[in-house]
């Protein structure tokens, strides 16, 4: 204890009054300050007495004193948003090329935004999104200036020429890419065409540093950013708060020539062998299924990805790995149907990336039931085969 | 058909023991089930654990020895280009080194080839001197691309696993060692990196409101952002079989692709 030790007959002295023939001590009087200013508990109280209220109630947190203030500012927002910023002389452009599969972006590249942002904003800069086919959505995600890349079909080697003239015309200070397979091929293009510096996957970013893996995860690399940057998943918070222009812009990109892919063609996953982590739609049986046989004629039928919860994985009706949940695979599907599945929190968290759920199931207060977007109380042994047969029928017409 | 594969020194991702790159073993299964002539190429200061490279179906290693502080960038370019390889295989990213995944786009860059990413199966092509790629894609699609070759071509993990090892194919296996005279004075690392031991940084997850109690968390992490779905109390099955397919065609699934 660092406290100083209290010494009674100092603190008698004290007290002393001066004159008279023999010693007085006025015990009443206030002690003269030792530093520790002392608590007043009576006064604390009455700071946090709730008024207006018929029984006696404290409000230690003093929450109350700021609700009254904190109620205007609610309300003038909701007026004044979404806040409209417009960038007519930037400072600098940062840059970033978005995947955006099927024009339309992704969590991924939303983030991508959000770091675009925390660099443009640190000096008056703003920020270039180079995209296939320009849409509404790139105002509100953070866009400044839009523009179109002049790309058909899987061409990166044009991209990436075409991202190296605008690189060495327009005064970009970043380029910003997602280290996804076609984003993280495409910074690779850029940075062996032009030979500028580049940092691979980075898991943090500041306007002052960003940080990276090296080594096989055991090294973090540090340095200020350099121009061109692929940025890893789930690092930087989307950008959100304030509305963008989206000002499309022009530029004459070269000519694209001849590359030596010849041809390119897409073919879709099989839903029955693709992992149940990637699947893209997911159909599970609960514990109020007991037809296994029509549920996978169904799961055949949807050409959707089987999955189970954990008590018919734990009875041995469905493998292991198809097991939906916190003990299973959480899931990044898009739609997932829930058929007999009552929803326990562990199970919830298997689909919390979902973003549609179908539920069937004849409790109307499940869990299930509150969480889907279309949710059908009824026995799911009975709409198993209803589905079947329909899917039957539209096939056969 | 002549193939290269390159072969890095690698880091155990577990142990942290040197190893070779898995993914370049299944390059390296790729090229031999093609059927053609293989030959590794490695750049570094010494082979260490790449002899097991021989065991797994590589009948002839060339090892480039030169210091390995130096870019091997130079090095790799000059022996492919005398080499003349039609194909050359390399993995996604090394793995104990930078880990950047840059290298193979720098030696496109220096051959003056074409580079194609994430390969997950290989086959010849239709006509002769193309050969046809299956691009690994997320969620399990893939793409079928034909390209002209010579090209060089990164690997996916997605791709089949390697063959399995030998021990009298590492003993048979041909290991050429060339010497490399390092030129002085060449890339030293970049001054403004700085390394420091690795911290593991929290992702970004749905968040709470701070100071929510434990049942709001659940909810934040269970429910679903938007509520407010449609609720249907005991319907006909048939009519609920309705409801579910017009509800997945809204969706874009539409049912029986």
């Amino acid at each position: 204890m660092s406290r100083p030790r209290k010494d009674p007959r100092a603190a008698r002295a004290a007290h002393l009054v001066a004159g008279g023939a023999r010693p007085r001590f006025d015990l009443a009087a206030l002690p003269a300050a030792t530093g520790r200013p002392r608590r007043d508990p009576r006064a604390e109280e009455r700071l946090a007495l709730v008024p207006g209220t018929l029984r006696r109630r404290l409000d230690r947190a003093q929450r109350l004193a700021t609700v009254p203030a904190a109620a205007p500012t609610l309300a003038a927002p909701v007026e004044a948003a979404p806040r409209h910023v417009v960038i007519t002389e930037p400072a600098f452009l940062v840059a970033l090329v978005p995947d955006a599969p099927g024009g339309r972006l992704s969590a991924h590249d939303r983030q991508l935004f959000g770091a675009a942002r925390l660099l443009a904003d640190e000096g008056g800069g703003a920020v270039l999104a180079f995209v296939e086919q320009p849409g509404e959505e790139l105002g509100p995600a953070g866009a400044d200036r839009v523009l179109a890349l002049p790309v058909s079909g899987y061409d990166p080697e044009t991209k990436a020429l075409a991202l190296n003239a605008a690189l060495a015309a327009l005064d970009l200070r970043h380029v910003l890419f997602p280290e996804s397979a076609e984003g993280g091929d495409l910074a690779r293009r850029l940075a062996a065409l032009s030979g500028e510096p580049f940092f691979a996957g980075a898991e943090s970013l500041s306007p002052k540093a960003v940080t990276r893996a090296a080594r096989g995860r055991r090294v973090e690399q540090r340095r200020a950013p350099p121009r061109l940057l692929s940025l890893a998943p789930d690092a930087v918070a989307p950008h959100a708060g304030s509305l963008h222009e989206a000002l499309p812009v022009e530029f004459a990109f070269p000519q694209p020539a001849g590359g030596a892919i010849l041809s390119a063609q897409f073919i879709p996953a099989d839903p029955a062998k693709v992992s149940l982590a990637e699947a893209d739609f997911v159909v599970s049986a609960g514990n109020g299924v007991s037809d296994l046989e029509a549920f996978r004629a169904l799961v055949t039928a949807l050409g959707a990805t089987p999955g189970a919860s954990r008590m018919l994985c734990d009875a041995g009706l469905m493998p292991r790995s198809a097991q939906v949940g916190a003990s299973g695979t959480v899931l990044d599907a898009r739609v997932y149907v829930a058929l007999g599945i009552a929803g326990a929190p562990q199970h919830l968290q298997g689909v919390t990336k979902c973003e549609q759920v179908i539920a069937v199931n004849t409790d109307l207060h499940a869990a299930m039931i509150e969480r889907a977007g279309l949710a059908i109380v009824a026995d799911a042994q009975k709409v198993m085969p209803a589905l079947l047969a329909l899917l039957q029928q539209e096939r056969a017409s | 058909m002549k193939i290269a594969v390159l072969l890095s020194a690698g880091r155990h991702s577990v142990s942290g023991r040197p190893a070779p790159v898995p993914v370049e073993l299944q390059a390296l299964r790729l090229a031999v089930d093609l059927g053609a002539e293989v030959t590794g190429l490695h750049a570094g200061p010494e082979l260490g654990p790449l002899n097991d490279a021989l065991g797994h179906g590589l009948a002839h290693l060339i090892h480039l020895r030169g210091d390995g502080a130096a870019d091997p960038v130079p090095a790799l370019a000059a022996a492919l280009a005398a080499g003349g390889y039609d194909l050359i295989l390399a993995g996604r990213a090394g793995q104990g080194g930078e880990d950047s995944g840059l290298l193979p786009y720098t030696l496109a860059r220096a051959l003056g080839r074409p580079i194609l990413a994430d390969a997950a199966a290989l086959g010849p092509g239709e006509a002769p001197g193309t050969l046809a790629i299956e691009q690994a894609l997320a969620r399990g699609a893939r793409r079928r691309l034909v390209v002209r070759l010579p090209a060089l071509v990164t690997v996916h993990p997605a791709a089949p696993p390697p063959l399995p090892f030998a021990f009298a194919g590492m003993r048979r296996g041909r290991v050429e060692i060339r010497e490399v005279e390092t030129r002085e004075g060449l890339p030293a690392p970049a001054p403004e990196i700085e390394e420091r031991a690795y911290r593991p940084r929290p992702k970004l997850i749905a968040k709470a409101a701070a100071g929510a109690s434990a049942l709001e968390r659940l909810r934040a992490a269970t429910e679903a952002a938007s509520g407010g779905g449609r609720l249907l109390v005991d319907p006909a099955p048939e009519e609920a079989a309705r409801e579910i397919l017009a509800h997945l065609r809204v969706l874009g699934l539409r049912a029986g692709r």
